[in-house]
């Protein structure tokens, strides 16, 4: 009877545990989806309306004028475009040429191997922000331009990432089936590829999930890399330096809407995916 | 088998080791390592981006520029009977201006900020004041961040180990604000936290007599980190949560057990179980989490541009801002430096390395 209360206590304290954690998780979210509906009048009422509200008669009234503008603001739609293109290419390059390093890592015998394992590891916490100058020299100095000058770069943090996740779970596949294949005379190439990455499958498509999402998201090179020339902008820099259409001040409304349309492919991933992910995240960080 | 054929194959499987290798470790070395000895050179010239000057080597200058400080003492304001001056209202001292006391040649110093210590007054001055306050604020940010972000991650991990219903739904939920571009939640946040009452955090202290309604969060240097560390803690405590819990997953479930017979109460199997069994997953998380914090950019360069730096958007702005190629380089060599030495100490102090394989 007793430890029946108390178990019964402990679940409720559970629950409002829970209820406070997604509350705090989702909020910015409604927040940003709320402002997302209102008007440039509704945004400025004072005091805010926690759903958007006509600023006269205080009815409840949607505005989908935002997401109009969003649709047809071209720099926006060609964000959509670029980010597409630059996170795509990375996360192909990055898991084509990372499966042969993580192979190699995971599997294969050599001399230097803890020396290789240490280089990639270390290269995963590499600062971009310590060769930004650098780059930026070379690039400019090449004339390279914007959208490739990305592809590339990004490679820097993208490529030790999923060598380095592709080599754990490569380690985790049994010996036996590489060295079974090799009584049978493949050779250590054959192997890899006609038995290993295929039983990697899994693996690749949630290490390039995670790869897809940091070059998504990534920031600081495409500012850079983008500063003269607007048109290669990816959606981050877009949303961060939204263009105003209309006024000078700051279109917080259109910021919005913006931000909620390119957060719902990350969202969707996240809900289609969540297991892979999880695994992903934490065989890169947390195994070893 | 015979012995000539497996050493063969050693030989065989070590060469497609090296060509495997050969293309990542080519790409990394193009992209990393010579871009970062270009940085290093450049940070002992004094190039300007796309200017016709020729450029120089100057040594150290930069670097002189950069980290310069001194500490001066302040007097306090005398007046004609050579008395300190006293503030009629708040009975506090006067002082001199800290400009007349700090060196102006060969080159100026600035004031950084000042402080009392046993009654007297100090100024800390720097060439330049903004890097030192740049370094400063990345370093409390940094310390702040990951530490509350420890301490939400493992409640979060902990709720998200336990067994309820939807328990993969709420494992979704917190992905989010982990998944979505910075820029956007960088953005969400600056709109919420609004100098007036179209702000979401401004209008809710109003309703709760807190404030004016009109608090400048981004524009007061006092709530600028404070609100800098809210939006991070938010964003990236999800990420430690999923570490944490990756830790929690591997503790075998019958030391539980054990711990229930002998009458061990939860919050003792928390802190004599649980938490010396996660050493090892804490520190891991710990040295990404801070060499992460320590790089922010994104964050300041979005919510604060100009008006507060972190170290990373200051190289930024030298760079694209002011084209100072040298300047800039010389302050990625101190980034550079300071995160080895944060990464050294963390995996020394915490054994990360011989876990390490």
């Amino acid at each position: 009877m007793n430890s029946k209360t108390k178990q019964r206590i402990n679940r409720i304290l559970l629950w409002v545990l829970i209820v406070v954690m997604a509350f705090w998780m989702l909020f910015p979210f409604y927040w940003a989806i709320n402002s997302s509906f209102k008007s440039e009048a509704q945004l400025a009422m004072m005091p805010t309306t926690f759903v958007p509200r006509d600023a006269a008669t205080k009815e409840v009234s949607f505005n989908l004028r935002n997401y109009e503008a969003v649709f047809t603001n071209q720099a926006f739609l060609r964000a959509i475009v670029n980010s597409t293109i630059v996170a795509g290419t990375v996360t192909i390059l990055a898991l084509g040429v990372g499966a042969f390093a993580g192979f190699a890592l995971g599997k294969l015998r050599y001399r230097g191997k803890t020396g290789t394992l240490y280089i990639i590891l270390a290269m995963t916490m590499f600062p971009a922000i310590a060769v930004l100058t650098g780059l930026y020299a070379i690039i400019t100095n090449l004339g390279i331009p914007p959208i490739l000058s990305m592809i590339v770069t990004y490679l820097l943090f993208s490529l030790p990432f999923t060598a380095w996740v592709l080599t754990a779970f490569f380690k985790e596949l049994p010996t036996e089936i590489f060295q079974s294949a090799q009584v049978d005379g493949a050779s250590p190439f054959q192997t890899f590829y006609m038995i290993m990455l295929p039983l990697t499958a899994p693996a690749l498509v949630t290490t390039g999930l995670l790869a897809f999402i940091g070059a998504w998201n990534e920031y600081l090179f495409a500012l850079t890399f983008t500063s003269i020339s607007p048109d290669s902008r990816t959606l981050p820099v877009v949303i961060a330096n939204f263009p105003s259409q209309f006024s000078m001040q700051i279109p917080f409304g259109e910021i919005m809407a913006a931000g909620i349309i390119s957060s719902i492919p990350l969202i969707l991933l996240v809900f289609i995916f969540q297991r892979r992910i999880v695994a992903g995240l934490t065989a890169g960080a947390v195994k070893g | 088998m015979a012995k000539a054929g497996s050493s063969d194959l050693a030989k065989q499987e070590q060469r497609l080791a090296y060509w495997l290798l050969a293309p990542t470790f080519i790409i990394l070395l193009t992209i990393a390592i010579y871009p970062l000895l270009s940085v290093f050179y450049n940070s002992f010239t004094n190039n300007v981006f796309a200017s016709s000057a020729p450029v120089e080597f100057v040594g150290i200058e930069n670097y002189q520029q950069l980290l310069s400080m001194t500490i001066k003492t302040v007097p306090p304001k005398l007046d004609d009977a050579g008395q300190p001056v006293v503030d009629a209202n708040t009975g506090a001292v006067q002082y001199e201006s800290a400009v007349a006391v700090l060196p102006r040649e060969p080159v100026r110093f600035r004031q950084v900020t000042q402080f009392n210590l046993f009654g007297t007054q100090f100024v800390l001055g720097a060439t330049d004041p903004n890097f030192i306050r740049a370094v400063w604020d990345t370093i409390v940010f940094a310390v702040a961040t990951v530490f509350l972000e420890l301490v939400l991650g493992m409640i979060v991990a902990l709720i998200v180990n336990a067994n309820f219903k939807g328990r993969g739904f709420m494992r979704a939920i917190i992905l989010i604000p982990w998944a979505i571009p910075t820029a956007v939640s960088s953005q969400m946040w600056a709109y919420m936290l609004q100098p007036n009452r179209t702000g979401f955090f401004n209008t809710v202290f109003w309703y709760l007599g807190l404030g004016n309604g009109e608090i400048p969060f981004l524009s007061d240097p006092a709530w600028q980190l404070p609100s800098m560390i809210m939006i991070d803690v938010w964003k990236t405590t999800p990420f430690m949560a999923l570490l944490i819990l990756a830790g929690l997953q591997l503790i075998p479930g019958d030391i539980y057990e054990a711990a229930d017979v002998d009458g061990a109460n939860p919050v003792r199997q928390f802190f004599q179980l649980t938490l010396p069994l996660m050493k090892g997953t804490i520190a891991v998380a710990l040295v990404f989490r801070t060499l992460d914090a320590l790089r922010v950019f994104d964050l300041f360069q979005i919510v604060l541009g100009q008006a507060r730096y972190s170290m990373a958007s200051f190289t930024y702005y030298q760079l694209i801002q002011n084209r100072q190629m040298g300047y800039s380089s010389a302050s990625s060599v101190v980034i550079f430096v300071v995160l080895s030495i944060f990464a050294v100490i963390y995996m020394r102090s915490l054994g990360v390395k011989s876990d390490e394989q």
